[in-house]
C-alpha cells in the first residue's frame, strides 16, 4: 500500500511541472504584452516595467524565478487588478469555489448513486424510465442553459431564491449554483452506477448469493461494493468537469470565484492571472485524481498489489 | 481492401432510434444549410420596430405594434400622428402640427419596419396638415426577435451552420491527430509507445477547457483557431481507441502476410490497419462531435468563441440568457435546438458503436 501511494505521489509531481511548464510557454508564446495599451507607454517606463516583472530576461530565467517564486507560494502579481498580488485574489475566491464545487461533488454522489441503483434494481419500471430521462436530460441541456432556466424560474418568478451573487456563503445563495453545477454530473454518475450494477448482479458470486436464498437487499448491498468501483474512478473526471462546470456558474450567478476571474483574465489578457488559475485548476484535478488512485487501491487489492 | 463499413451502415438501418437521430440530424444540417437562404429575413437584418417581440406564427404588426409604431412616429416627426381611412380605400397616416410642417417629416415614414408610404403626401391647412397614403408590412417572426430587433429564427438557423461546422471540423482536427498518433504509438510498441500514451494519461488528467481557453486568448478569437484549439485537446480518446485497436489487428495474419511480401511500415499502417479499424474510428467520432458542438458552445457562452456579426448557439443561448427577464424565447428556441442536436448526436454515436461491436 505504501508502494502505491509512493508511486503515485512520485507520478503526479512531473505531471504538475508539465502542467506549470506549458501553461508557462503558452503564454511567453503570446503576442502583445500586458502593458500594451491604446496609448503607446513611454518606452523608459515601460523597460522599468518589463525589469520589474523579469520580462527583460532569457525565457528559461524567467521559468526559473517563476518556479521558484510558485515555490513559495507566490503566484505574482495580476496585470489586470493591478493593486492586487494573485495571492490575493486567490485567498478570497479560492475557498468559495472549492466549496460550490464540493457540495456539488457531494449532491452529484449521493442523487447519482441512488437514482442508479433504484433503476438497476429489478421490477422497477418508473425508476428506470426515471434515470434514463435525467441521464438524456444531463447530456442535452448544459449547465449554460440549466443555470439561467433555474435562475428565472426560482429567482426571477418565483422569488424564492436570490439570482446571483454569494451573499458570504448564506444558504440560499448556494441552492441554485450548487444545484446547476451539479445537474450534469448527476446523470453521468446515475448513469455510471445503474450500468455497473447491472453487470454486478449477473456476476457468479452474486447468482451464488441468490442461490443461497438471501433477501433482496442484502444481495444488492453485495453487489453494490463491485459496483461504485467505475463511480470512483469517474471522481477524478467529475473533479475536471466541476471546475469547467463552476467556470460559467460563476458567470452566470455573479460569484466571486476562481472561474470568473479566469474568464475575466482570459478575456484581458492577464497573463499572470490566467496561468495561474490553469496550475492551480490542474493542481487541484491532480490531486483529487491522486487521491481517487490511493482510495481504488485500498478497495481493490488487485491494484494495490500490481 | 474489405470495405468495413458497409455492415455497420446495415445494422445502422436495423437500429430505429439510431436512424431516427440520424433523420433528425440530416434535417437540422438541410434546415440550417437552406434556411437563411429563404428566409425573408437575413441573419443580420435588424428592425428597429419589433425589439424582443414574442414567438408568434401571426402575421406582425399586431394591433399593439400599429399603435406603438404610431406613438413612435409622432415622436419623431414632433406632431401629432393618427390613421385614418384614405379616400381611395386603404389607410393614411395623416400628421398635423400648430404650425407648417416641413415635408422631410415624412422620413421617418419611410424608414418605418410597419408602414410603407404607397403614394406622394398631401397637404392641406395651410401645410399644418400632411396625409399620406400607406399599406402595412406584414412580417413573420415565428420565433420572435432578438433584443436588437433581429429575427430568431433566421439568426438560430445561420448559427446552426456555424455550430455544426465547428462540430465536424474540430472533430477531423481531432481525428487526424488521434489517428496519427495513436496508429504511431500502437505500432511502434515498446517504449515509444509506453512515453506517448504516459503523455496522453497527462494531459488526460488536466481539466482541458482551461486549455481551450487559454489557447483561444493566445491565438485570438478567429472561428479556425477555434476549431484548430478544440481538436487539438479533444483527440486523446481518439489516440486511444486507435492505438488499442492497432495493437491487436499488428500481429494479425494480414499484417505478417504484407510484411512478407515486403511493404513498408507506413503502407502496412495505412493500407491494411487503418481501413480495418475504420467501424470503431466512425463510431467514438459519434460520440465526439456532440462534444466538439458544446465545447464551442461553452466557449461562444463565455465570449470567447465566435465573434459578432456571426453567430453560433452558443451565443444565442448567452444572448438568452442576459434577456432572460423579459423574453423567455430567447433562451428556450436556441436551448431547444442545441438539446434536440446534442441527443440525436449522442444516440447516433451510441447506435454506431453498438454496430461496430456487433460486427
Amino acid at each position: 500500500m505504501l508502494r502505491l501511494v509512493l508511486t503515485r505521489v512520485a507520478a503526479a509531481v512531473p505531471t504538475l511541472l508539465a502542467v506549470v511548464a506549458l501553461s508557462f510557454l503558452l503564454t511567453r508564446l503570446a503576442p502583445g504584452g500586458p502593458f500594451d495599451a491604446e496609448r503607446a507607454l513611454d518606452p523608459a517606463i515601460q523597460a522599468n516595467l518589463r525589469r520589474l516583472y523579469h520580462l527583460d530576461r532569457p525565457l528559461l530565467e524567467q521559468f526559473g524565478f517563476y518556479l521558484w517564486n510558485l515555490l513559495h507560494g507566490d503566484l505574482g502579481p495580476s496585470t489586470h487588478w493591478r493593486d492586487f498580488t494573485i495571492g490575493e485574489l486567490f485567498a478570497k475566491a479560492l475557498p468559495i469555489s472549492i466549496q460550490l464545487g464540493s457540495e456539488a461533488l457531494a449532491l452529484a454522489l449521493v442523487l447519482g448513486t441512488s437514482i442508479g441503483l433504484a433503476s438497476a434494481l429489478p421490477q422497477r419500471g418508473a425508476a428506470r424510465f426515471a434515470a434514463r430521462g435525467v441521464s438524456i436530460l444531463g447530456v442535452a441541456l448544459p449547465v449554460f442553459v440549466t443555470a439561467p432556466l433555474l435562475q428565472l424560474g426560482f429567482a426571477l418568478n418565483l422569488h424564492w431564491l436570490p439570482a446571483g451573487g454569494w451573499g458570504d456563503g448564506a444558504l440560499s445563495h448556494q441552492i441554485l449554483p450548487v444545484l446547476s453545477l451539479s445537474l450534469p454530473q448527476i446523470a453521468i454518475v446515475a448513469r455510471l452506477t445503474e450500468t455497473a450494477m447491472r453487470e454486478a448482479l449477473g456476476a457468479p458470486h452474486i447468482r451464488t448469493l441468490r442461490a443461497f436464498g438471501l433477501p433482496g437487499w442484502h444481495i444488492a448491498a453485495h453487489a453494490l461494493r463491485g459496483a461504485l468501483l467505475p463511480v470512483l474512478s469517474y471522481l477524478g473526471p467529475a473533479a475536471a468537469a466541476l471546475l469547467t462546470g463552476s467556470i460559467v456558474v460563476e458567470t452566470i450567478f455573479g460569484i466571486p470565484g476562481i472561474g470568473r476571474y479566469f474568464v475575466d483574465g482570459a478575456l484581458s489578457r492577464d497573463y499572470t492571472l490566467v496561468m495561474a488559475t490553469v496550475i492551480v485548476a490542474g493542481a487541484m484535478v491532480i490531486a483529487f485524481n491522486l487521491l481517487v488512485d490511493i482510495a481504488y487501491g485500498w478497495i481493490d487489492p488487485r491494484v494495490r498489489d500490481a | 481492401m474489405p470495405d468495413a463499413s458497409v455492415p455497420l451502415w446495415r445494422s445502422l438501418l436495423r437500429d430505429r432510434g439510431g436512424l431516427a437521430s440520424l433523420l433528425v440530424l440530416g434535417l437540422i444540417t438541410l434546415a440550417c444549410i437552406f434556411g437563411p437562404m429563404i428566409s425573408p429575413h437575413p441573419y443580420d437584418r435588424v428592425y428597429p420596430d419589433y425589439v424582443l417581440a414574442p414567438a408568434s406564427l401571426g402575421a406582425h404588426p399586431f394591433p399593439n405594434e400599429l399603435e406603438q409604431a404610431r406613438g413612435v412616429l409622432a415622436v419623431r416627426m414632433h406632431a401629432g400622428v393618427h390613421f385614418e381611412e384614405a379616400a381611395s380605400g386603404g389607410m393614411a397616416v395623416v400628421i398635423a402640427s400648430s404650425s407648417a410642417l416641413d415635408p422631410r417629416v415624412t422620413r421617418a415614414l419611410e424608414r418605418s419596419d410597419i408602414l410603407r408610404p404607397t403614394g406622394p403626401a398631401v397637404s392641406a391647412n395651410d401645410g399644418r396638415q400632411l396625409t399620406i397614403p400607406v399599406e402595412i408590412k406584414r412580417n413573420h417572426f415565428l420565433f420572435g426577435t432578438d433584443a436588437n430587433g433581429r429575427d430568431l429564427l433566421t439568426r438560430l438557423l445561420a448559427a446552426g451552420r456555424i455550430s455544426l461546422a465547428v462540430g465536424l471540423l474540430a472533430s477531423a482536427v481531432a481525428l487526424g491527430i488521434g489517428v496519427t498518433y495513436g496508429a504511431i504509438a500502437g505500432y511502434a510498441g515498446g517504449r515509444v509507445d509506453g512515453a506517448m500514451m504516459r503523455l496522453v494519461d497527462i494531459i488526460y488528467a488536466l481539466p482541458f477547457i482551461f486549455f481551450v481557453i487559454v489557447l483561444v486568448m493566445i491565438l485570438g478569437r478567429s472561428i479556425a483557431l477555434i476549431f484548430v484549439a478544440i481538436g487539438a485537446v479533444e483527440w486523446l480518446d481518439m489516440a486511444r481507441i486507435v492505438r488499442g485497436q492497432t495493437l491487436s489487428l499488428k500481429h494479425r495474419d494480414f499484417v505478417l502476410a504484407a510484411q512478407a511480401l515486403g511493404a513498408g511500415d507506413r503502407a502496412i499502417l495505412t493500407r491494411h490497419i487503418l481501413p480495418n479499424m475504420s467501424g470503431a474510428i466512425v463510431a467514438y467520432l459519434g460520440l465526439l462531435v456532440p462534444r466538439v458542438i458544446l465545447a464551442e458552445s461553452f466557449l461562444s457562452f463565455l465570449g470567447l468563441g465566435v465573434q459578432e456579426p456571426l453567430t453560433s448557439w452558443g451565443i444565442l443561448i448567452s444572448d438568452g440568457a442576459r434577456n432572460i427577464q423579459g423574453a423567455v424565447h430567447l433562451l428556450v428556441f436556441p436551448a431547444l435546438f442545441l438539446a434536440i442536436t446534442l441527443v440525436a448526436a449522442q444516440r447516433l454515436g451510441e447506435a454506431l458503436r453498438a454496430s461496430s461491436v456487433r460486427e
